[in-house]
């Protein structure tokens, strides 16, 4: 498998102007301004393969916004390389824009006084996307997304999940090999975002498209990306699968039983009892190599279950679980 | 040079979406040039001539004069580049293969052929049926006229490209766009023509760049300059664009090459 992106060491430290009360303090930093670092990305490494869909997760702040704009050439790191389709993107943009998509969650590209079939006609133009190709391309994926309903309206009158749902087509016009996208999901409702979700990783599985998204929605990690890459103030903190950070941290499933009759207190030992209501009953199983049966059979018969719920545990339980250790492991 | 054409062609046709500006904006033209034309009469006062240039000479100026100024804005230019760049809106503009500054000049030239179109020939033919307006000295000025007016849009364009990229560094562009109404009003000779000017004055304000947005098509149409010198004067022209332009792409460089290594 080939690399399409390689970040080697990179960071990147902005210089902000430091600032000081009162009127003489605004005239001190106009005739000597002082600055402090703060840095946004510190020694970051990692490596995608063609065809990958790699989450980029991360708390606010974190430095995910950044990477992505040296990814895609707007922003140069300050040491450190970072490689894409085999060039330094910043310093041939133009080039890399043509073979990339990016859309930011944050900002439209799409012309807000103008009908979306018309911003897609611009694209097309700026792009020089051949005649067929777009034309096929717009079918494909206005289908898959639904945007039929709204293609002649103007960006203005479109309602969020909309006009979300008509950037990433944009995005996807000229046939990009790697698309970037920068909390694509934020600000939608379930609906829109689920369409999103799935959309993605179709085009991902389909079309062979490489997919980096930064988010703070753990679902989208969970339906599109099969590899993770955690960052914490400005470093790397995990790379892998989502699979591996679940297991390494070995979080809990939780189990819920309701009996018809109250069983009283009921300790097991193949799991916790968390709280007790009588007739439910609420477990944490803490070994993964317990079984709902194995449960069940400390139960024993004779005392009659009328409703079982087992919980896997979620994403959001693992990753503050795994942001919580990292913070008490390391001292600030 | 597709993009930027269909650039024009979008701002052409988001202007015809908005038609019921037209009838507002064409009063408010209508306004603008009777009260530029009635000053002039005034001050005329029954006298024919008045330093060489007549009445009907006059009148034509005042009506040539918005033939440039009336149709294009430059506030769209000013404000839209300098806002992009504080913003960091600029940022969805670099990933894109296109030029910025070229991108937001292209779609308000569009625009500007609109208004021309619809609001600039209708004022300058209605206000001609009242006062008259002389045709041009001959068929080669009328020509030469075509071409100063194009050149016109293009170094006002230009000018304001550049005014809107200074805002990047002095944070706001609403001073600049203050500055450039000024400018254009004085140097320009959108409000009097050169040949009204003190010297050195007139003689300092026909070589800088805003002399070609309005005094030179004007002074052209009239036939106040012989067809060599409307040829120079036109060169002439073509280098402070040439420069101008050099001067945008410059600038661009270097702002856009700080919100790069800076992140805005």
């Amino acid at each position: 498998m080939v690399e399409v992106i390689e970040v080697r060491s990179v960071s990147k430290t902005y210089q902000q102007p430091k600032r000081f009360p009162g009127v003489l303090g605004a005239l001190k930093s106009l005739v000597t301004p002082e600055y402090t670092e703060v840095k946004a990305v510190a020694d970051v490494s990692f490596g995608i393969r063609k065809g990958e869909a790699v989450g980029y997760l991360g708390p606010n702040g974190a430095g995910k916004s950044t990477m992505i704009k040296m990814m895609t050439g707007i922003l140069v790191p300050t040491s450190g390389s970072v490689s894409v389709l085999g060039c330094t993107p910043h310093e041939r943009r133009m080039e890399i824009a043509r073979r990339i998509g990016v859309v930011f969650g944050q900002r439209s590209q799409l012309w807000w006084d103008l009908p979306v079939a018309d911003s897609f006609e611009l694209h097309r133009r700026i792009y020089d996307i051949p005649a067929a190709r777009y034309a096929d391309n717009l079918r494909r994926f206005a289908e898959l997304l639904e945007l039929e309903p709204f293609l002649d309206r103007a960006v203005r009158q479109l309602s969020l999940g909309q006009r979300m749902r008509a950037e990433i087509v944009m995005a996807l016009l000229h046939d990009p090999q790697i698309l970037f996208l920068d909390e694509p999901t934020i600000g939608l409702d379930v609906v829109a975002k689920d369409a999103v979700r799935r959309f993605l990783a179709e085009v991902n599985r389909e079309r062979g498209i490489t997919i980096i998204l930064t988010t703070h929605d753990l679902q989208d990690i969970e339906t599109i990306c099969p590899r993770l890459i955690m960052v914490d103030h400005a470093r790397l903190v995990f790379d892998g699968e989502l699979g591996r950070l679940r297991s390494a941290l070995g979080s809990a499933r939780r189990l819920t039983l309701e009996f018809t009759t109250d069983p009283g207190p009921l300790p097991l030992t193949t799991a916790v009892l968390t709280a007790d209501d009588g007739l439910l009953k609420h477990y944490r199983i803490e070994r993964d190599d317990v079984s709902l049966v194995d449960v069940l059979t400390e139960v024993g018969p004779g005392r009659e279950i009328k409703d079982i719920a087992l919980e896997e545990p979620n994403i959001e339980e693992v990753i503050r679980t795994f942001y919580q250790r990292r913070n008490t492991a390391v001292p600030a | 040079m597709s993009a930027y054409l269909a650039f024009a062609q979008s701002g052409f046709l988001t202007q015809l979406a908005y038609r019921n500006e037209v009838w507002a904006n064409l009063f408010g033209k209508l306004v603008q040039v009777f009260a530029r034309v009635a000053i002039w009469t005034a001050i005329y006062g029954g006298a024919g001539v008045i330093g060489g240039v007549s009445l009907e000479e006059m009148v034509t100026y005042a009506l040539l004069g918005g033939a440039v100024t009336g149709a294009a804005r430059y506030e769209t230019v000013v404000g839209g580049i300098g806002h992009a760049l504080r913003t960091g809106d600029v940022a969805v503009w670099l990933l894109k293969p296109v030029h910025f500054p070229l991108y937001v000049i292209a779609s308000e030239v569009g625009r500007a052929l609109y208004r021309f179109t619809f609001l600039v020939v209708p004022t300058v033919i209605f206000v001609a049926l009242f006062y008259g307006m002389l045709p041009p000295a001959s068929f080669f000025h009328g020509a030469m006229f075509v071409a100063y007016w194009v050149l016109a849009l293009a170094i006002f364009f230009l000018i304001a490209a550049l005014f809107g990229l200074v805002a990047f560094w002095l944070l706001t562009s609403f001073s600049l766009e203050w500055l450039m109404q000024a400018l254009l009003n004085l140097l320009a000779g959108q409000l009097i023509p050169f040949w009204f000017f003190p010297e050195p004055l007139g003689a300092i304000a026909r070589q800088l760049p805003f002399a070609w947005i309005v005094y030179y098509p004007s002074a052209v149409w009239l036939g106040r300059l012989s067809p060599e010198e409307c040829l120079a004067q036109f060169g002439i022209g073509l280098g402070w664009a040439a420069a101008l332009a050099f001067g945008v792409w410059l600038l661009w460089r270097r702002a856009s090459g700080r919100v790069v290594v800076q992140g805005g």
